[in-house]
């Protein structure tokens, strides 16, 4: 009798992709081979916060890798239309570095934004899916001002809300802890759980060895990405 | 040279592997200048191309987009409708009323029809309403535009799928161009009631107000309604596209927005003037 394993499906997978990691030192990284699979968590660790938006840029195919190719469930971005490509966007969830808000919006309006964009579901729907996130995170409720009337860490705690709503097939969180309490870890580990058992792929970015060392976060893999490498290193 | 010691500008230099002789250089020199001339003219045009053709498929008008829309209308065109009355008010009193005295004076009384339809329709009305909008929303949009590009925010609507093009420069385009229209018809209207009634109360008008209106606009045929019509909805769609294009594409810092500001202000002045020349030329 034989017995037939099947393996996740492959959310992200770089094919001797080779970043551009460093702007300023002009030099190119080895050639990356990593495939990211439903219900994982890689953490990965970099040197500087342009390194991370760069990384997660090269993840949702906004920039391509300067060789080989990243593949989005086995799609590669180079060859994917604009239409295509934006929807397969509309697909994940992040939290940026910098440019979380448009200003002009409100926080629940810039939360809601790219579901009402890429979705047929209801406003009242996302509404109500929102208010249980954000109650999660530790927010008496969705944020109704504008942007600037929040402080930094309540606006960190929004950015996870719109993370995670919708149900995404990759979570990119590109420092989701910064400016926050450590009261803030305990909900984002059960909201990634959550996303992990409905088959998302989270990748969480970070330059923080602190975070990247902690033992409590469930992940799949850590990684660490020094100059030219993206090396595996055990706890 | 192995991959590794590979700068970045090599790579993207492709396949220039031999260095160009004198005559080469001065060939890619004039290749340079002429693409240098033509590019911004073309990708405007292009631009121009993508907005037309997005706008006439559904799929464009999602959610976002649409709400975008009537806030942009609202912001462009109903916010600014205090001020183009008050413009129309003291327009209408100068033109109407200067119209009449001077027809009057040189016996031309008849020719008043015409006249306010040439200079107040045709041509004063779309341009001064332009430069109206231009000063107070295109301003606006590219100090909004310009500074969601230098904080990374539209960068982050195009990472989480949301094209910039579709929800910032489509909406923001249509509303221009609609609300141009709008608020020439408007100013047209306000400066004719202005201008009736300043010319009653000074005793240059003797005429019931829908004979005034008769005689203002009866002198209005198909090519006239159609020339404004044209005019204004060319003039919006230009000017909001001037302004998105201006913000997207050349400010990267928040510094580099003072540069910008007159740019644009001259360019869409420029291309109001030009407008307005060549379709009253052909039209």
């Amino acid at each position: 009798m034989s017995v037939v394993l099947e393996k996740q499906r492959k959310v992200l997978r770089f094919k001797d992709a080779v970043l551009t990691t460093d702007p300023y030192a002009r030099t190119v990284s080895e050639a990356l081979n990593l495939e990211v699979c439903a219900g994982e968590l890689f953490l990965i660790r970099l040197g500087r916060s342009d390194q991370i938006a760069s990384f997660a840029d090269v993840c949702n195919g906004t920039i391509h890798p300067l060789s080989g190719s990243v593949f989005f469930l086995g799609k590669d971005w180079r060859y994917l239309s604009p239409d295509v490509a934006n929807a397969l966007r509309g697909r994940t969830g992040h939290v940026f570095f910098t440019g979380n808000w448009t200003r002009s919006l409100s926080v629940v309006e810039n939360i809601l934004t790219p579901q009402l964009y890429h979705t047929r579901n209801s406003r009242a729907q996302l509404l109500d899916q929102a208010g249980h996130l954000a109650e999660s995170f530790g927010l008496p409720g969705l944020p109704g001002g504008l942007p600037g009337d929040f402080t930094a860490a309540d606006l960190q705690r929004a950015a996870c809300v719109r993370a995670f709503l919708g149900r995404p097939l990759l979570v990119l969180l590109q420092e989701p802890t910064r400016g926050l309490e450590p009261d803030i870890l305990d909900p984002l580990i059960q909201a990634i759980r959550e996303a992990r058992y409905r088959g998302a792929a989270v990748i969480w970015l970070t330059k923080e060895k602190e975070i990247w060392k902690d033992a409590t976060i469930p992940t799949t893999q850590r990684y660490h990405l020094v100059a030219r490498n993206l090396m595996e290193e055990k706890l | 040279m192995t991959m590794n010691e590979r700068t970045i500008t090599d790579l993207q230099k492709g396949g220039l592997s031999k260095p160009l002789t004198a005559s080469g250089n001065l060939l890619a020199a004039i290749g340079l200048w002429v693409v240098n001339l033509w590019r911004p003219p073309l990708e405007f045009f292009s631009d121009a191309v993508a907005v037309i053709w997005q706008s006439c498929r559904p799929v464009t008008w999602r959610r976002p987009v649409r709400s975008k829309f009537v806030s942009q209308c609202y912001e462009i065109g109903t916010r600014a409708l205090p001020f183009i009355m008050v413009t129309g008010i003291f327009g209408g009193f100068g033109i109407v009323a200067q119209s009449l005295y001077w027809l009057e004076a040189f016996g031309g009384k008849a020719l008043f029809g015409g006249f306010l339809t040439v200079v107040l329709v045709r041509e004063t009305a779309p341009v001064l309403v332009s430069l109206i909008v231009i000063g107070r929303s295109g301003t606006t949009i590219l100090v909004e535009l310009g500074t969601m590009k230098a904080e990374g925010q539209v960068h982050a609507l195009d990472a989480q799928g949301i094209d910039p093009f579709l929800y910032l420069v489509l909406p923001r385009v249509m509303a221009f161009s609609l609300s141009m229209f709008c608020l020439t018809i408007t100013f047209v209207a306000v400066a004719l009631v202005a201008g009736f009634v300043s010319g009653t109360l000074v005793g240059m008008i003797n005429l019931p107000f829908l004979d005034f209106l008769q005689s203002a606009l009866g002198a209005m045929g198909s090519k006239e309604y159609f020339l404004i019509t044209a005019k204004t909805l060319s003039i919006g769609f230009v000017v909001g596209l001037i302004s998105c294009k201006t913000a997207l594409s050349e400010v990267d810092r928040g510094t580099d927005l003072l540069g910008a500001l007159p740019r644009s202000y001259a360019r869409s002045v420029l291309a109001t003037l030009l407008i307005s020349i060549v379709l009253t030329i052909f039209f």
